[in-house]
């Protein structure tokens, strides 16, 4: 039994990481609001990818005109919350990273490999898309691209997990079910984790109370561990065996024997040492609540401090997000800096004029031009796809009316250009659905100043409900398709 | 480990047959995204980004922990249990924040563009340790008064 060095150190942190904290009833409890931040992060992204690279039949409503705005700040708060949740969720299956053997069979290997992808894509996924609205880019690899395609490799993920563990899900789906054994192994198992590490107790000693357990490595840890006096229980000092791991931890090893014998059926395990178990519940209980607390507290404190980001009624909170509503030119951030784009100096020429062209027809709009057209002020929120937002005053021309002057139909679409030199976004597409509607301008003020040139002067797109990556700054040309 | 060893019905099974299928689908359409937009050398990239996430988690963070747990174990033993759990999440809070706030001072240093990262966020990061410190130690600290008049 003392030939199986590796199964006995897994079995031991096993052991060392079992805690009231750790069972499959708050693996469900956080698991359940794990999956749900996964699926809104999941919906709210392909509304945005899809906004972004619609397919050809695709129509996206107009109104309310803050939807984006509503959709992009849940994107990105659910996605925040997640940091807390899934270090929860991570510390509540703890003990199973020491399972052993580590893989057993085809069916155990390929679990493990699902869980381990499940992990790391997750991880990934979050921390690119939280240093994505830091603008701090240090991988080698398309954070756009990546971003969409680990999302399915997570929702993939999280449906085999889901169904992988099934019937634990259904198991502890309420709280009356119980929590669960926080450590499940079985009597060989134990007797391995307690055997001495070397055989330098003679056998017939190794019987008495106290022996084994002190023999072990583990065991003088924990009897170390444990020879403190306790503050809550002073009249316990050093118990033999099982009862002392049954007592004296806050947040840690629980070993009951009713626990290790009938695990897969009892909702929480009997102590043999009955005038103790009253209390180990209290205590197990006080764990528990506390890391309920806990995890509640740090998403409370990870979503209040940065969601004054994305939502208004947030912003007097908003003391560690990367953007504060009110911060930039004409008091609007900026996410492209006419630096950025390379535009400082066709976006000042004087001879700049917008070209609008409809088939062979093409007419030219100095900024003049457009603004002895009829103006319209619009209240429309820039809303980015890095989550943050800002509602604004626009004034300029609607562009349904530029639309009128060269015969073009309200049902038309639109290719736009930017005077920027390079990026995704140079040229986009734009819908009938924005290109009809009143609220669309094409802007030449913003809060009732000219517009800085950081935030698209000559002249910009601006369309209800569309990211900010598409309301096209420095506008060079209008094309309808 | 015995905890998969709960019943499956046959309605259960079917369930979770068609979930794992659904999954093993969106693992492949995922693949798919990432091969199609993404050149070999940056899927290898999104590979070692995935392979160093998990041992971070599993050989740097788990064995952190683990390490902490212990002592905290001993530790835990002289002083009062709530006021244990109360400090220890007050630790776990800021220690989250901690996490989600040092790439921003980093990043600070790096963009020109002013209107991304306007704060003085290792200032703030400083006073969230502060105020965290001092709320926990008054939470602590009416609860031993209460405890202590309770007897």
């Amino acid at each position: 039994m003392q030939h199986q060095p590796v199964r006995r150190l897994l079995l031991n942190m096993q052991r060392a990481v079992a805690a009231p904290t750790r069972n499959p009833r708050l693996a469900v409890v956080l698991g359940r609001l794990l999956a749900t931040a996964f699926l809104l992060c999941f919906a709210t992204g392909l509304y945005s990818h899809f906004l972004q690279q619609p397919l050809p039949w695709m129509r996206f409503p107009t109104q309310p005109t803050n939807l984006y705005q509503l959709t992009q700040g849940i994107h990105i708060t659910a996605g925040i919350a997640c940091f807390p949740l899934i270090f929860g969720k991570l510390y509540t299956v703890f003990p199973n990273l020491f399972q052993t053997p580590p893989v057993s069979g085809l069916k155990g290997l390929l679990e493990r490999a699902s869980i381990a992808l499940f992990v790391g894509a997750s991880l990934v996924e979050i921390v690119i898309g939280l240093l994505n609205t830091y603008q701090f880019y240090l991988w080698p690899f398309g954070f756009r691209e990546t971003h969409f395609a680990l999302s399915f490799v997570i929702i993939g993920s999280l449906a085999i997990h889901i169904g992988v563990k099934l019937p634990i899900i259904a198991r502890y789906w309420r709280k009356g079910d119980g929590y669960g054994p926080e450590l499940a192994q079985t009597a060989d198992e134990r007797e391995l984790v307690d055997a001495p590490l070397i055989d330098a107790v003679p056998t017939p000693l190794q019987g008495a109370p106290g022996v084994r357990q002190a023999a072990g490595l583990t065991g003088r840890l924990f009897r170390w561990i444990d020879s403190t006096p306790s503050l809550d229980e002073p009249r316990v000092a050093v118990a033999p065996i099982t009862s002392v791991r049954a007592e004296n931890e806050l947040d840690e090893p629980r070993i009951a024997a009713a626990s290790i014998v009938s695990a897969p059926v009892a909702a929480e395990p009997i102590d043999p040492d009955m005038a103790a178990a009253p209390r180990t519940r209290v205590r197990s209980s006080l764990s528990r609540r506390g890391f309920l607390a806990t995890i509640a507290a740090g998403v409370g404190a990870v979503v209040l401090l940065t969601a004054g980001q994305s939502f208004a009624f947030l912003a007097p909170l908003n003391v560690f997000a990367p953007r504060e509503k009110g911060i930039g030119p004409q008091a609007v951030p900026v996410n492209r800096t006419a630096m950025a784009a390379q535009v400082t100096d066709t976006a000042i020429d004087p001879n700049w004029a917008l070209s609008v062209t409809h088939g062979t027809f093409s007419q030219r709009f100095s900024r003049a031009d457009l603004l002895a057209l009829p103006q319209t002020t619009v209240d429309l929120p820039i809303s980015c796809v890095e989550g943050w937002s800002q509602m604004a005053t626009w004034s300029g021309v609607r562009l349904t009316s530029l639309m009128a002057l060269v015969g073009a139909g309200s049902t038309a679409a639109l290719t736009l250009t930017s005077l920027e030199k390079e990026g995704g976004y140079r040229v986009t597409q734009m819908g009938p659905e924005y290109v009809g509607d009143p609220n669309t301008l094409v802007a030449l003020m913003l809060n009732g100043e000219t517009l800085d040139i950081d935030h698209g002067y000559p002249a910009r797109m601006i369309a209800p409900g569309r990211p900010g990556v598409l309301q096209t700054k420095w506008l060079s040309s209008l094309e309808v398709v | 480990m015995t905890e998969t060893t709960e019943p499956v019905s046959p309605g259960m099974a079917r369930v979770r047959a068609a979930l794992i299928g659904v999954g093993v689908l969106g693992l492949l359409l995922g693949a798919y995204v990432l091969v199609t937009l993404q050149s070999p050398i940056a899927i290898v990239g999104v590979a070692t980004w995935l392979l160093g996430a998990i041992i971070l988690h599993d050989a740097v963070l788990s064995p952190i922990v683990l390490g902490v747990s212990v002592l905290v174990r001993r530790t835990g033993r002289r002083v009062s249990r709530v006021v244990l759990v109360i400090v220890q999440g007050a630790v776990v809070v800021g220690a989250i924040m901690t996490l989600l706030v040092v790439p921003e001072i980093y990043a600070k240093t790096k963009g020109p563009n002013t209107t991304v990262l306007p704060f003085d966020y290792a200032l703030r990061l400083g006073l969230l340790w502060a105020s965290l410190a001092v709320l926990t130690a008054v939470v602590c600290l009416l609860y031993t008064r209460r405890a202590r008049r309770r007897g």
